[in-house]
């Protein structure tokens, strides 16, 4: 054998190598697969209205009182066993800036989006998100949220002291550009708890993931 | 509650209300969109009535200050009558015949009284498109007997000028905020102060009712809700830690990896052909 071909030779050698060691990091770094896409969905489909009724139907009526504020109660605590978490809930809402959800910037706690449902509500999503991680404190309360997989529990408690039992249903992965955020604010369809966080591949330069990691887990 | 949010709509300006004889001329209803959701809010002082639509009676003993509704009521004509309770449809002492209903709408008809204080029937036609998230709408209705109001919340005006059978309307952020009504361009309260809820992703309509001669002035409230829009997004992670995927340094030693394969086995195979 040449001189000339024992190079070529330690050229393949090597690019079979540097391929190798691509192809495991690809593998490794796959994301696990959705869960309960299905589920999700249907729960999150609208009670069907009645059918538009006689020309006339009776009619229901109310006194014109001016609105009165409504009595939600909102989680304050929410343990998640399976990732050993246990994580502060702060009432949030809109960041005016960017229209955005206001995560709470301490990534040890997380936001429950104080528009929607609360623990009470019969109907509808309620929404909590929490970092995944933050370049300045490190990991956040749901790093690990896309390991939670169907049947695994949740405890929210609510600010009336009594703790409510979750079943996760669902585990779904959209880029940010394409999750149906419409269906997981939503205040119709079956009573849900819809846990959000950051995930899939991410820009360094922009300081950005790709995509929401997105929970959802029914009363159990 | 921060006042710049309240877009100052001139009263008249954003009205809705809709001649009756008008509403024919309604464009935006979509052909599948059959039904309109009609509710009525009685604003007439010291009058309960029987309301009647197509000389059937829907409403029994309606009372000032209530808002029935919502009706799903077919586009089409109607015959809207009231009369005072128990007696018949052919003593009305309101009456609107062929008032048309476009399909696909939400309308408020008040009956109310007029600036001079003559009952009469106006119908709004309520703006239900989506707020954005964090915002309320608040619609205030002029129907009162009564000169031109100012609407003031915190102390501040925020509708101007609004006359009857006028609206002013504008998206806030949502929360409390305490409210009045004065006479235009003046700190006579003739309204309130009340507390205002506005609950996000809902419109709340305040009616002006009753009449200031009468000393009878009041609002009525009604609330439509399901006008919410969800967050623009959920930013949540701006670490990496947590990055799934591949990093660029992954498409360069791919890169080198296919170019390494290639080069080598392009020089084997060129070795080969020359020793031939």
């Amino acid at each position: 054998m040449t001189v000339r071909n024992r190079g070529a030779l330690a050229a393949m050698a090597a690019g079979v190598a540097a391929l190798t060691v691509a192809t495991l990091v690809a593998c490794g770094s796959q994301p696990a697969d959705d869960v309960g896409t299905e589920e999700a969905t249907a729960l999150a489909s609208a009670t069907p209205s009645p059918p538009a009724a006689a020309a006339v139907p009776s009619v229901p009526v109310t006194t014109g009182e001016l609105p009165a504020d409504a009595a939600t109660v909102p989680p304050v605590r929410l343990v998640i066993p399976q990732l050993d978490v246990t994580a502060t809930v702060n009432a949030v809402g809109i960041n005016e800036r960017t229209d955005e959800f206001e995560v709470p910037p301490s990534v040890d706690q997380i936001g429950w989006y104080r528009y929607g449902p609360g623990l009470e509500a019969d109907a509808g999503s309620v929404v909590i998100a929490g970092h995944v991680d933050s370049a300045k404190q490190g990991k956040g309360a749901f790093f690990r949220l896309r390991e939670l997989d169907q049947g695994d529990t949740l405890t929210a408690t609510g600010s009336d002291g009594r703790a409510r039992q979750y079943r996760v249903v669902a585990r779904e992965e959209y880029a940010k550009t394409k999750i149906p955020l419409d269906r997981y604010f939503a205040r119709d369809g079956k009573p849900r708890l819809t846990l959000i966080t950051c995930g899939g591949p991410f820009d360094a330069e922009t300081r950005r993931y790709r995509d929401n990691i997105v929970v959802t887990a029914v009363p159990a | 509650m921060k006042l710049s949010y309240f877009r100052r709509v001139a009263a008249g300006g954003a009205v809705a209300a809709l001649a009756f004889t008008g509403v024919g001329s309604f464009t935006a209803t979509p052909a599948y969109a059959a039904t309109s959701k009609v509710s009525v809010v009685h604003g007439i002082p010291d009058t309960p009535v029987d309301v009647y639509v197509n000389g059937e009676k829907t409403l029994d003993n309606f009372k000032p200050g209530d808002v029935a509704g919502p009706l799903n009521l077919e586009e089409g004509a109607y015959d809207i009558a009231l009369t005072k309770p128990g007696e018949p449809v052919g003593s009305a002492i309101l009456k609107v015949d062929n008032a048309a209903v476009p399909g696909g709408a939400n309308i408020s008809i008040a009956a109310h009284l007029d600036a001079a204080g003559q009952p009469k029937i106006t119908p709004f036609v309520n703006d239900v498109s989506k707020v954005d998230a964090g915002k309320a709408r608040l619609i205030v209705r002029h129907t009162a007997a009564a000169p031109e109001v100012d609407v003031r919340a915190g102390g501040t005006p925020v509708f101007e000028g609004l006359t009857n059978p006028n609206e002013a309307k504008g998206d806030v952020d949502a929360g409390s905020v305490q409210a009045d009504v004065v006479l235009a361009g003046t700190d006579t309260v003739a309204i309130g102060p009340a507390d205002l809820n506005l609950k996000e992703g809902t419109a709340t309509i305040v009616y002006a009712i009753g009449s200031a001669e009468g000393k009878t002035l009041d609002v009525v409230a009604q609330t439509i809700t399901g006008l919410h829009s969800a967050p623009g997004g959920v930013p949540s992670g701006d670490g990496g830690q947590a990055g799934t995927g591949v990093d660029t340094w992954w498409y360069g030693l791919t890169g080198a990896g296919v170019l390494l394969l290639l080069g080598g086995g392009v020089r084997m195979a060129s070795a080969r052909t020359g020793r031939k």
